[in-house]
């Protein structure tokens, strides 16, 4: 497989339309919470003014280049995680540069972006920062473990760690898709899904109350507004890639968004439900029944 | 040839003028006798000589013309040369260092020490029974009258209570001679042992009296109190005397003698021999005086070379020369030691600090130590090879255990009185005071190891001249310890580069051995480069250094098993040295020079095994071994096991690689930890995984690996100082290498090779750089560093490239090892071990965030503000190595290419395919080319759209930030530093909590509460001894009877 | 006559090695040892000898062609010489040594001697 540069220009279509999906389910999900809470809460498009309000703010400050660079680096991490993702089945306009990587490229290409984000916040010197990436760390290193469970059970049961190839596999009706023929391994993946969304109980990393939004504390302006483009591509790609190895995919924008709203759901409607979590508690939490589970899933592949 | 008879006449000759011409003065005296002494052992060596260039029959020479039984006949051969030889220098080495208590005490004393030295010539020459046992009596009477030189209490009561032990002994011995006469109506030994299998039986009085009275000379355990308390009450030239002089005649007595007691007293004498090896060592485990130690350790050595004679028939023709490798060690070693107590004036081994005040003395203590504990050079290393190879191929496992026990024994004392001499403070001690005459006998007997060793290793072949030849242009640097750092780098540098230019034809075309080649030989440069940073002297950093360099070097080159164990042992000395250099180094350099010992001891029985499988030291006999192969592999790979930090042996790298400084840590972690992985792969490669118990072991090491990784990784997160961190991270990414290793597939094999070349690298970068910052920051504390991104921007970027490979973060080279772990883990069903190591992976992050945020970001202190950056002499080396990971990291082919080919030999199935820049296999694809450009133009994309949002950013000051409308005024109190991820403590700490280093510690309180249990029997009381050798006697007796014959 | 030398050497060896395992003057110690020397001796003297021969010195009474049939072995006799002697140094050296410390710490008990023992 070569490099095309056609793909470039339906590459970047696709991830507008995967950043469009993000800035309207962001509208939504706060809009649900305040419900829940039996507020009116915001407009579902407030996300769109937020976001011009960012990039048209007067005043500028940075800390040092690291500063400088983190949302940069945040950004890369986000877009990179697309574009190497397969997004409609069997459309070759579609398929990104999924041929260049694998599932692996994916899980390590997360990381990219939060280390730079960690790294540039840390250089503001502000301790909130700190604290904040010192908690997500320690959370992620447990959520990984059915993440990593799930997909190993996938990939065996699969024979192959391209997202494309599962994907393909699981065409030809929902008895096809993972979900059905892989119970245990979709459950463990839900499981892990909760630790990397940012939602309640697995929020403490930006935790509101105790340490005001966390790691992107001194970021402000433009930086802002990159660091919220990155949140409406981010966790889509991670939604996207759910969908891919566990719900069959999808073979057109609309199944996407509809599958991908779904997976979505999943999350925030636990987040509603269920209240914070401190980080050892998820840690022992992580270690507990989504751990058995996933032994339980590649013991049984 | 001159009548050996002379050694004799002239003796006592001298001694009897001496005694007459009192009027002499003592000066004039003192040269008579050792003019005397020397030509004592002139003659001797003449004999010698003359020995090894004619093929020649000794001649017996008779006293007075007579005929024996009735005249003293005296028998010179090639083994009573140089016996007589080796009293004879220690006679006159002994003598002169004696040289100020022999003046004090005048003409007598001098005639005794004449008299001393004669008896034990006689003792080895005579060849009449009776004859023996008045020169035995000669020679102890002397012996106590030398004793007596320092009329202390301490020497008084020792002195006593050895007349009384070897009045007893000597009175068993003479009745056994009577009985013998009464049966054989002969005292010539030469006919006895003849007459002796026709005439009396094995176990029969005569000659039981008379071995027992031979194995009471050599203080078996335990009737050997009185010994142990002669060699510690002595003067110490006294002591030296008989530790060399007079042990090594009784051994001949043993030699000579045993025979006649035919096979039981072999047996009996190697039980006993061994036991009192094994049992003085455990014994001396709780001992603190020097003296004592050195005693403990002079009866376990003789009692091995007893056990060895006890064992000579299963030795085959090797039997001798490993005899005479131990003894000599230990004729030259042990005197030089008792020589040296003599000068540090404490028994106390906590006081021998004050030697360091005297380097070349102290150099001469190190030389002796690791002469004594069969450390190459030196000739005991290759005794102790030949004998456990000997050993194991007769099927004595036991014997052999037994051996390699003791010997480790021996190295917990030995070793903590050298790493305590080296390192304890001696500021309050005064320098030890030596003479000329003090100083020359323990300088030439040090001097002697090394053409001894040299001359040994000639007989065992093996070993080729490159094993000794840059030997010498160490020690040449050695000599030149006291110029400047930078031209002894320089001439360092310059030696390194000659033996790689010399190695180069050696490797070529052997992937293999150009990794590791390239690691060892590579990282000596970087290295020494980066040494340029330092300033002064840097005393006995360059011999050791290279020294451990040069074992590396043996290592990749060795064409054999003993080629491979003496690189191996050379590398184990040199970097003791280097890891104990650092402040509080000194139980950490202890600790790992002990596992060492105990790794190279197991790897020993390991090769022995092989050896006797294979009937070959070739490397080759490492393949399919069939004797006892589990055992021999499982040995094997533990010994290499401890210098790869696995777990249960990685208690010793965090202390001894986190007190290290910069270029130290990075030998150390990054180079001298890739000796394991080289040591298990050629372990691994002959043992295949096709045998039931090949898989085993496989399953188990595989476990080891991936447990490792994951606490090693957890361990480190849990670290305030960086450079612990760091160590504690080389144990978690050894634990990678070796579980991929234990897979014995194509890629497990592939991964384990990628990270033992990118861990050189990265890790290299973060050890120079990371111990450059604490060097210039003057801590390791990172929570007291902080910012520092402002002051060194370069340290920061090099730092921030090798984390993201460390991480295994894409489009970087650390990628591909991940990529690769998952393929395997995949495809081989590896679920469970494959979770672990890949959960250590993003444990992995933790500590590498808090290494970079606490050190280059957050505040920066106040004493920090005027910091310079890193010294260029390590950024270089450094930005090298970047350059090294930026390549493979676009071009990973360029190392998994030919990594692959070699290994498809071994491992044909589920290689990685390339198709230009495309790998696969089975499972996944990736193409780094492509990563690194979509990742880099979106990076320069999103990058040149926030400098275009972005035009108006003002930099803001340091404690400008959000802090509830206040300004910081103190970095400290905003720098989150400290404690880092006290919230993961709290939930899996128990991970952390020290088990191993607990097991350790039970294990060691265990031997010390035998060891002190052990100890109990030596009361000091003179009737105590008494009854041991008589109950000794008894109970030898009883066993003889009731079963060995 | 034989029988009852051997006999009582050996007795004096026991009493000897008795007297040094359990006396504790030092004095008696030596006296031990000296008991144990000498029943040595003796066996070692009856040991060599022949029934019905006489002391292998040839003089008038003993022409040198008849010795060889006549005396009894002359090499455990002189061997005895030598042991005496041997053994009288050995007791000197012992006496000397107990003198000393006597010297040194005005009592002969040698449960008091311990210095040097393993601390």
């Amino acid at each position: 497989m070569n490099f095309d540069p056609m793909k470039i220009p339906w590459s970047l279509l696709g991830l507008f339309i995967v950043f469009c999906i993000g800035m309207f389910i962001r509208g939504f999900v706060p809009k649900i919470t305040a419900r829940v809470g039996k507020r009116i809460g915001i407009r579902i498009y407030q996300p769109w003014f937020d976001y011009v309000k960012n990039f048209s703010i007067q005043t500028s400050i940075t800390h040092g280049y690291m500063f400088y660079l983190g949302p940069v680096f945040r950004l890369t991490g986000g877009i990179g995680m697309v574009l190497f993702m397969p997004l409609i089945h069997g459309s070759w306009y579609f398929s990104n540069f999924a041929f260049a990587g694998d599932m692996v490229l994916f899980l390590y290409l997360m990381f990219f972006g939060t280390l730079g984000m960690a790294l540039g916040a840390g250089e503001s010197g502000h301790p909130y920062s700190a604290i904040g990436v010192a908690r997500g760390l320690a959370q992620v290193t447990v959520a990984e473990i059915p993440l990593v469970l799930a997909m190993l059970a996938v990939a065996a049961q699969h024979h192959t760690l391209s997202i494309s190839q599962i994907v393909a596999a699981q065409q030809g009706g929902i008895a096809h898709w993972t979900m059905v023929t892989n119970p245990v391994a979709t459950a463990t993946g839900m499981l892990a899904l909760l630790g990397s969304m940012m939602n309640s109980p697995f929020n403490v990393v930006l935790a509101p109350q105790e340490i005001p939004i966390g790691p992107p504390t001194e970021y402000h302006g433009t930086f802002l507004g990159i660091l919220t483009t990155n949140r409406s591509i981010f966790p889509m790609a991670k939604i996207i890639f759910f969908m891919n190895i566990f719900f069959g995919g999808a073979t057109n924008w609309a199944i996407l968004i509809l599958k991908g709203w779904l997976i979505y759901m999943w999350p925030v409607i636990v987040g509603v439900v269920f209240p914070r979590f401190r980080v050892d508690q998820s840690i022992r939490w992580f270690l507990k029944v989504p751990l058995l589970l996933g032994i339980l899933a590649v013991a049984l592949v | 040839m001159i009548n050996p008879i002379l050694i004799i006449a002239i003796a006592l000759g001298t001694a009897f003028s001496l005694g007459l011409l009192k009027k002499l003065g003592r000066e004039l005296s003192f040269a008579i006798t050792l003019i005397a002494l020397a030509a004592m052992a002139f003659i001797s060596a003449q004999w010698l000589s003359a020995f090894l260039t004619y093929n020649m029959l000794g001649p017996v020479v008779t006293t007075a013309g007579g005929r024996a039984p009735f005249v003293i006949v005296l028998q010179m051969g090639h083994m009573e040369a140089l016996f007589t030889l080796l009293i004879n220098v220690m006679g006159v080495m002994g003598a002169f260092y004696l040289h100020d208590r022999l003046t004090e005490n005048g003409n007598g004393a001098m005639a005794v020490l004449l008299a001393g030295i004669m008896g034990l010539n006689g003792i080895i020459l005579t060849g009449d029974i009776f004859n023996l046992f008045v020169f035995l009596e000669i020679a102890s009477i002397a012996t106590a009258g030398l004793v007596l030189l320092v009329t202390d209490f301490k020497s008084l009561t020792a002195g006593f209570k050895y007349m009384l032990a070897s009045g007893l002994i000597s009175g068993l011995f003479l009745l056994g001679i009577i009985f013998l006469y009464n049966t054989t109506g002969t005292l010539n030994i030469r006919e006895l042992l003849i007459a002796v299998p026709g005439t009396i039986k094995a176990g029969s009085v005569a000659s039981f009296l008379v071995m027992m009275a031979i194995l009471l000379e050599m203080k078996p355990f335990p009737a050997n109190g009185w010994g142990i308390d002669l060699y510690s009450g002595a003067p110490a030239g006294v002591s030296a005397l008989i530790a060399s002089a007079s042990a090594t005649a009784a051994y001949f007595v043993l030699i000579k003698l045993l025979p006649l007691g035919g096979t039981v007293a072999y047996k009996i004498a190697a039980a006993v021999g061994i036991t009192t090896f094994v049992a003085s060592n455990l014994v001396a485990l709780s001992q603190r005086s020097a003296t004592k130690l050195l005693g403990y350790s002079s009866i376990g050595q003789m009692g091995l070379v007893v056990g060895i004679y006890g064992l000579n028939y299963h030795l085959g023709s090797k039997a001798f020369l490993i005899i005479f490798s131990l003894l000599g060690t230990h004729y030259l070693a042990k005197a030089g030691l008792f020589w040296l107590s003599g000068i540090v004036q404490s028994t106390e081994i906590d006081k021998w600090s004050a030697l360091r005040k005297s380097p070349v003395l102290f150099v001469l203590f190190g030389i002796f130590v690791f002469a004594l504990m069969g450390f190459p050079p030196f000739p005991s290393f290759f005794g102790k090879w030949e004998l456990i190879m000997g050993l194991v191929a007769s099927k004595l496992y036991w014997w052999a255990g037994a051996i390699l026990l003791g010997t480790m024994f021996e190295g917990i004392y030995l070793f903590r009185w050298f790493s305590r001499a080296l390192k304890l403070d001696n500021q309050e001690l005064a320098k030890p005071r030596s003479t000329i005459y003090t100083f020359v006998p323990p300088l030439v007997f040090a001097i002697l190891l090394f053409p001894a060793g040299y001359y040994t290793s000639t007989y065992t072949g093996g070993i080729g001249i490159m094993g000794f030849a840059p030997l010498l242009f160490i020690m040449l640097i050695g000599f030149l310890d006291f110029l400047p750092a930078y031209i002894k780098n320089i001439l360092s540098i310059a030696g390194v580069a000659a033996y790689s230019w010399y190695l180069w034809p050696h490797v070529q075309g052997n992937t293999f051995k150009i990794v590791f080649a390239g690691i060892f030989m590579g990282g000596a440069l970087l290295a020494l480069f980066a040494g340029f940073y330092r300033r002064g002297k840097h005393l006995g950093f360059y011999p050791t250094t290279l020294l451990m360099f040069l074992g590396l070097g043996i290592l990749v080159d060795a064409s054999n098993l003993m080629e491979l164990f003496y690189g191996w042992e050379l590398m184990t000395i040199g970097s003791y040295f280097l890891l104990i250099r650092g402040e509080r180094s000194l139980p950490h350099g202890y600790s790992y020079l002990l596992f060492s010992l105990g790794g190279s001891l197991a790897m020993m029985f390991g090769f022995g095994l092989a050896h006797a499988s294979a009937g070959t030291i070739e490397l080759s006999a490492l393949n399919h071994i069939h004797v006892l192969p589990a055992l021999a592999y499982s040995l094997m790979l533990v010994g290499f096991m401890t210098k790869t930090a696995s777990l249960g042996f990685h208690i010793w790298l965090p202390g001894a690689h986190g007190e290290a400084v910069a270029d130290i840590h990075f030998m150390a972690s990054a180079v001298l930890l890739k000796a394991g992985v080289f040591g298990i792969i050629l372990v691994l490669s002959g043992m295949g995984n096709s045998e039931p118990y090949a898989r085993n072991i496989l399953l188990v090491l595989g476990w080891i690996g991936a447990l490792t990784a994951l606490i090693g990784n957890i361990g480190a997160a849990f670290q305030e100082s960086a450079k612990y961190l760091l160590a504690w991270s080389s144990i978690g990414q050894l634990g990678y290498i070796v579980f991929g290793l234990a897979t014995m597939t194509h890629l497990g094999w592939l991964a384990a090779y990628g990270y033992t070349i990118t861990h050189f690298l990265y890790k290299g970068i973060l050890f120079l750089i990371i111990g450059g910052i604490a060097f210039r920051v003057g801590t390791a504390d990172m929570y007291k560093m902080g910012g520092l991104i402002k002051r060194m921007p370069f340290s920061f970027l090099a730092v921030l490239i090798s984390i993201i490979t460390l991480a295994g973060i894409p489009p970087l080279v650390g990628f591909t090892g991940k990529w690769i772990f998952y393929n395997m883990i995949v495809s081989e069903h590896m679920f469970y071990q494959g979770l672990v190591v890949i959960i250590s992976g993003i444990v992995a992050f933790l500590y590498l965030f808090r290494l970079i945020h606490v050190i280059f970001l957050g505040q920066l202190k106040d004493k920090n503000r005027r910091v310079k950056e890193v010294y260029p002499w390590l950024l270089i080396p450094a930005y090298a190595m970047l350059i090294g990971v930026m390549v493979l990291s676009m071009f990973p082919n360029t190392l998994l290419g030919p990594l692959g080919r070699m290994l498809s030999t071994a491992f044909p199935k589920g290689a990685l395919h390339w198709d230009g820049y495309t790998a696969s296999t089975a499972y996944g694809t990736f193409n780094m080319p492509i990563i690194m450009a979509v990742i880099g133009s979106t990076f320069a994309v999103v990058f040149l759209w926030l400098l275009l949002a972005n035009r108006r950013a003002v930099k803001v000051k340091q404690f400008n930030i959000f802090y509830s409308g206040e300004a910081p005024s103190r970095p400290e109190l905003t720098h989150f530093g400290y404690n880092f991820f006290a919230h993961y403590k709290k939930a899996v700490g128990f991970m952390a909590v020290p088990l191993v280093t607990r097991f350790w510690d039970q294990v060691s309180e265990g031997l010390h509460a035998l060891a002190g249990y052990g100890r109990a029997i030596y009361t000091g009381n003179a009737q105590s001894y008494l009854f041991h050798i008589v109950g000794f006697v008894v109970a030898i007796y009883l066993i003889t009877m009731g079963g060995l014959s | 006559m034989t029988h009852i030398a051997l006999a009582g050497g050996a007795l004096l060896i026991l009493i000897g090695v008795w007297g040094m395992l359990t006396k504790k003057n030092i004095i008696r110690i030596i006296i031990g040892f000296s008991l144990f020397d000498t029943g040595l001796h003796v066996v070692l003297v009856g040991l060599g000898h022949l029934k019905n021969r006489t002391a292998p010195i040839i003089d008038s009474d003993l022409p040198r062609e008849a010795a060889a049939s006549r005396v009894v072995d002359p090499v455990p006799q002189a061997i005895v010489l030598t042991a005496i002697v041997i053994g009288l140094a050995v007791t000197a050296v012992l006496l000397a040594f107990a003198l000393k410390l006597y010297q040194s710490r005005k009592t002969l008990d040698i449960s008091e001697l311990r210095e040097g023992n393993n601390d």
